[in-house]
């Protein structure tokens, strides 16, 4: 049970990271559409990262790089050229996925024996993992875990009670506000995709480097929209997609442990199915209140 | 030839260029020489028969899930599942083929499969209309999310109720010869599911455009404040435009299962979801655009297996290309925008010295 | 000569399709309210807009102090000390009033609390009645327009743009604005006052500039011209009187009983509204905008519920009729948004005619659409009100705002069977199309029709109506034949004041 808890905990990780940046770029009014492929370049490239330097670290740092050139691309396309926001994503996810599994071809060949590294080990902190109970679930994690359930409340703090936080959010409500006030809604608009691509690619790396310690083709698995999901179910707010990642978390925790134990009379395929059944129902029972009212429509004004 | 119309053709060739150019650019990090590369590509593609008609088998899929997309695009909803629509199609179609094989004549069967692949992928497509109806959710994710369930739900299938007599893979048995779909071209693969839709995007297009229906859908796409002034209820057409977005996408399931596969495996055509999405994108929705768009991602495919076979170029090559005329049209809309506001901006400026 | 405040000249400014302003030339001068007179699209926004700096000129220069300067964004006029308060708020509606006002001019971490009570001793100095905490959406418009203004001179604007700043307010409204620009200019600083409202540019401004299809025809010291000549530049050819006669009516055809209606916040948007409309009149809503209006026009057309109440056409109950059986029932809407409700602007005009028939088997054979019989409704229509149009396959939204209307207009007045109503119909129109839809709404009556006419404009009220009824708040406070209503008790009623109390107004 306690390692069930601090499994889900683990696994909500980079839902969390993934979600709390889907949450900024929304709050200006850009759904990141291109995420399952951010997701996707994010793990790739932090196991290229690791693997081929030896370092997690490294893994981290091409991750997230790899990220910020994709999330640099659907930017460019959707905040600079106005292009259509689920049609470009749509293309960019593609190409990705298209990139990433060519770009293994001609690094690693077709091996044999899939390629590991060594998976990202947990640290535990002196004395707090100690506690017993708390101990193993909250402070026996990855440095990540603990880097994303930081950054969550880091980044409620942000938008809510700083001026950036307060452009942000006007950026999504109404940009002419923006506009009218000497801001560029245009380069507010970039640095939201730039940082969530950021944070996306370190969120896909999770898979790859602290989770499995390899990369497959299916590695993300759509949960990169699921993250997207969260940024919806959490209301818009950093504090909301922690709740969301934690029960998605629980759900994916479950669903290996069925798996493994060998699930009794139900089916696999519906413990693989459950985070997907529950996405759709809790994005119907719960009303939104805070969809930022320009979300997805591209500024334009005459110049 | 209109200056708009010209625009169109040029930087659509020009992407599709561009997207090829790039995408053989890819091609030297292998070490493989592009221009040879495309070179025999070329002769392959247009000196055997089988391979050239293999394109127009390829696109078939293609032209019905990109229509699946365009259909509840005109109504300013999303429809990512058409990938899970495709796959109830497939289910229901090689059940049915599997179930009236021999009990029914062949011609009669097939109808039937079709009938079930229609109200299979109507049905799994509808449920998203009828959410977004109701609860106002959200048609992308609640679509988006179909797909993995019903991809969920097809591997249980193949693993129990359909699966082979064998028992030995998770996959059906394969079907009967005459539930197969006929053969239109001797020597090719190519089968009759490729006029079936060519005739479906027709329709679509009469749908669309000529009937008060389809009218309405663009109405309730084009500006839903209208169309409640006018009286058009917009739950009933959310309902209606992913009922018919999912039959689309579940004739797929048909043509793939009865007319190439003769059977149903997991992991078949796993793209042509998305890819849908791409030509309808391309194509700006529109339904006879959309089979050309299909016919080029047919032979990107084509193109890109045949890299694979004479080359060694790696099946990847086929989403790259993809990807990147993708963008490429993306770019080139916009291009197009700003030539079609410099026009008129010129045109104001001399009609201003008068 | 002292050097001028700010200088402009030969401002030249193009859009895709317009020429918005051409070789523009002016200068403001510190202490003075400068006017902008003119028309709809005349070009004063846009040439105001470049001022500050919300467009790029293709040609011209501005002069600040006799320095030319370039102004590349709001920023840039914002560090100059220019203000602008547009038709349509930069406000965010889910903010508060304060987060509004600190919106670009602070940074780093903010406490609310102190940045309140800056915006609250701001306020009280000018005699703001505001509420910094309270959220934009829940404030009255003129309220909203307080904040706008707030937001200007937190930044320590020393010209205050104002765009049709009254076209929200209600006279009273309209003169608090005017008293606040006076003690603004009498401290030094200048205002620049775009409006079409001759009236109240006689009475604000010190100078008057006149514009017109994007040029200058006139810049006049208030006290060397007269409204006379004002009007001639503004409109360039005379104006034909209108011919109203008014009928006696008898029969009654729209009967609204006791009318309660929520609006879709919950909130009461009317409150047991009660009158009628005889067939052959013309029913006219005077008010600001805000006060029901929409709902009035939404619920007759069976949009919004009822409440409480009825509503009667011809004797008959039509309250749980659905929107498609009272067009049906022969109600045409002509609503105050025609973009948003009215039209579909990628359609065509034929496609936009066809709008509210789709559901007619008139028009359709078996689902398939008479595109022949609906192209020739298109054509008539075109000639009937003389559209300016390339053809019926045109798209809507290349036509201009006044042929755009025509198109709304001519669709509801045949869908209109029995009755029609009219909300801001002329709104954004030029004249001639207003007087072409006034001309329209006279003979729709004449045909026997009930008109309700909802309007903002009541020199269009006065003009146009039999009987006048003023909204306020949600409730119909009197009405008045149009032979007996005056300006001053249609101005207090439109300010809440009910017909048996309040002090007598000086104009």
């Amino acid at each position: 049970m306690i390692n069930l808890i601090s499994r889900a905990i683990l696994m909500s990780t980079p839902l969390l990271i993934g979600a709390t940046a889907e949450v900024f770029a929304e709050r200006a009014g850009v759904m990141i559409i291109a995420i399952e492929g951010i997701f996707l370049i994010g793990a790739w490239g932090g196991f290229v990262g690791a693997f081929t330097t030896g370092s997690s670290f490294m893994g981290f740092f091409l991750a997230s790089g790899l990220g910020v050139l994709t999330a640099a691309l659907y930017g460019v396309l959707t905040v600079k050229l106005k292009q259509h926001q689920i049609v470009t994503g749509t293309a960019i996810n593609i190409f990705i996925a298209g990139i990433v599994t060519f770009f293994h071809r001609v690094l690693f060949g077709v091996p044999l024996l899939p390629l590991t590294i060594e998976p990202f080990r947990t640290l535990p902190i002196p004395l707090l993992s100690k506690i017993p109970i708390l101990g193993p679930i909250l402070f026996t994690q990855s440095l990540l875990t603990y880097v994303a359930y930081i950054v969550a409340p880091f980044g409620f703090f942000i938008l809510f009670k700083t001026s950036a936080g307060l452009v942000v959010r006007s950026t999504g409500e109404n940009p002419e506000s923006v506009d009218v006030a000497g801001i560029d809604v245009e380069r507010v608009r970039l640095i939201v995709i730039l940082i969530a691509g950021f944070m996306g690619g370190i969120a896909g790396s999770f898979y790859s480097i602290v989770y499995l310690g390899m990369y497959t083709s299916g590695i993300i698995g759509g949960r990169g929209w699921i993250a997207f999901a969260i940024c919806f179910l959490g209301n818009w707010n950093p504090l909301g997609a922690m709740v969301g990642a934690l029960i998605f978390g629980i759900a994916e925790a479950l669903a290996i442990y069925m798996q493994s134990s060998g699930g009794g009379i139900l089916p696999n395929e519906l413990f693989i199915a459950m985070p997907y059944i529950l996405t759709i129902v809790l994005t119907i029972s719960r009303k939104r209140f805070n969809v930022p009212t320009k979300l997805g429509v591209p500024y334009i004004k005459e110049h | 030839m209109s200056p708009k119309m010209r625009d169109l053709i040029v930087t659509t060739f020009l992407s599709v260029f561009l997207g090829l150019a790039v995408s053989g650019l890819m091609m030297l990090f292998l070490g493989a020489d592009p221009l040879s590369v495309y070179g025999r590509l070329f002769q392959f593609l247009v000196r055997d028969k089988y391979t050239f008609a293999d394109i127009f088998v390829k696109a078939t899929p293609l032209v019905f899930t990109a229509l699946a997309f365009a259909f509840t695009f005109k109504a300013n909803l999303y429809n990512i599942g058409a990938q899970g629509q495709f796959y109830m199609g497939s289910v229901a179609a090689v059940f049915i083929s599997l179930f009236l094989g021999g009990i029914v004549p062949g011609p009669i069967a097939l109808l039937f499969a079709l009938a079930a692949a229609i109200v299979s992928g109507g049905l799994w497509g509808m449920i998203v209309g009828y959410v977004k109806a109701r609860f106002q959710a959200n048609d992308f994710l609640v679509s988006m999310m179909s797909v993995f369930i019903a991809l969920a739900l097809m591997n249980y299938l193949l693993r129990t109720v359909l699966i082979e007599a064998k028992r030995e893979y998770p996959q059906t048995d394969p079907i009967l010869h005459d539930l197969y779909i006929p053969i239109i071209a001797n020597g090719t693969r190519l089968h009759a599911g490729f006029l079936l839709a060519v005739a479906v995007a027709v329709l679509c297009w009469i749908f669309l455009y000529k009937t008060t229906i389809g009218y309405r859908i663009r109405v309730v796409g084009m500006n839903p404040v209208a169309a409640k002034f006018a009286g058009i209820d917009a739950g009933k057409i959310f309902v209606i435009a992913f009922l018919i977005s999912g039959a689309l996408a579940g004739m797929a399931g048909f043509t793939e299962v009865n007319g190439v596969q003769h059977m149903l495996v997991q992991g078949f055509n796993p793209t042509i979801g998305a890819e849908g999405i791409g030509i309808a994108i391309l194509a700006n929705a529109n339904p006879i655009g959309i089979i050309f768009g299909a016919i080029l991602f047919g032979a990107l495919k084509v193109g890109g297996q045949i890299l694979g076979q004479t080359s060694g170029i790696p099946s990847s090559i086929i989403e790259i290309m993809e990807g990147f005329v993708m963008l490429f049209v993306l770019i080139s809309f916009y291009i197009r925008r700003r030539i079609e506001i410099r026009r008129e901006i010129k045109k104001l400026k001399s009609e201003a010295v008068q | 000569m002292e050097t001028p405040f700010i200088e402009l000249k030969g401002i030249t400014k193009y859009f895709s399709r317009v020429i918005a302003n051409k070789d523009i030339s002016l200068s403001i001068g510190k202490g003075e309210v400068l006017a902008l007179l003119g028309e709809n699209g005349a070009g004063k926004s846009t040439i105001m807009k470049v001022l500050y700096g919300l467009y790029h000129a293709e040609e011209g220069d501005i002069f600040i102090n006799g320095e030319k300067t370039t102004i590349s964004s709001p920023k840039d006029a914002i560090n100059l000390g220019i203000g602008m308060i547009q038709q349509h708020f930069s406000l965010v509606p889910r903010h508060t009033v304060t987060e509004n006002i600190i919106l670009g001019n602070k940074s780093g971490i903010l406490d609310h609390t102190v940045l309140s009570n800056q915006v609250r001793n701001l306020a009280e100095t000018y005699g703001f009645n505001i509420d910094p905490d309270s959220f934009i959406m829940d404030l009255s418009v003129g309220l909203q327009q307080k904040a706008e203004i707030l937001k200007a001179l937190y930044q320590e604007a020393e010209l205050l743009i104002m765009d049709e700043p009254t076209a929200v307010l209600t006279p009273q409204e309209a003169d608090n604005l005017m008293a606040f620009i006076r003690e603004f200019v009498d401290r030094g600083n200048s205002v620049v006052f775009i409006s079409h409202k001759m009236k109240e540019v006689m009475k604000v401004a010190d100078r008057v500039i006149v514009m017109r299809s994007g040029r200058i025809l006139g810049n006049l010291r208030k006290g060397e011209t007269t409204e006379t000549e004002l009007s001639a530049l503004m409109v360039g050819k005379d104006l034909p009187f209108l011919e109203n006669k008014r009928r006696r009516v008898s029969e009654i055809g729209v009967d609204i009983k006791k009318l309660t209606v929520l609006g879709p916040q919950g909130h009461i948007a009317l409150e047991n509204v009660s009158f009628s409309i005889g067939k052959g009149e013309i029913f006219g809503i005077a008010g600001v905008s805000g006060n029901g209006q929409q709902e009035l026009g939404d619920v007759i057309s069976g949009l919004l519920p009822i409440k409480s109440g009825d509503i009667l056409m011809d004797g008959k109950s039509i309250k749980d009729l659905s929107v498609k059986e009272r067009i049906d029932a022969g109600i045409g809407y002509v609503h105050a948004d025609r973009l948003t409700a009215g039209l579909v602007l990628e359609m065509s005009l034929s496609e936009n005619m066809f709008l509210k028939n789709s559901f007619d088997p008139a028009w359709a054979k078996h689902m398939f659409i008479n595109r022949k019989k609906l192209n020739g409704y298109a054509n008539k229509a075109i000639e009937d009100y003389s559209i300016k149009a390339s053809g019926n396959d045109e798209l809507v939204k290349g036509l201009s705002g006044g042929n755009q209307q025509k198109v709304v207009v001519a669709r509801e007045v045949d869908i209109g069977r029995k009755a029609i109503i009219f909300d801001q119909p002329t709104r954004g129109l030029d004249l001639g199309a207003i007087d072409y839809v006034h001309k329209t709404i006279l003979a729709e009556r004449d045909k026997g029709k009930c008109v309700l006419l909802i309007s903002t404009e009541l020199s269009e009220i006065f003009s146009l109506s039999d009987r006048i009824g003023v909204l306020y708040s949600g409730r119909l406070l009197g009405i008045i034949n149009r032979e007996d209503a005056d300006i001053e008790t249609i101005g207090m009623l439109m300010a809440g004041y009910e017909p048996q109390e309040g002090n007598t107004h000086e104009s």
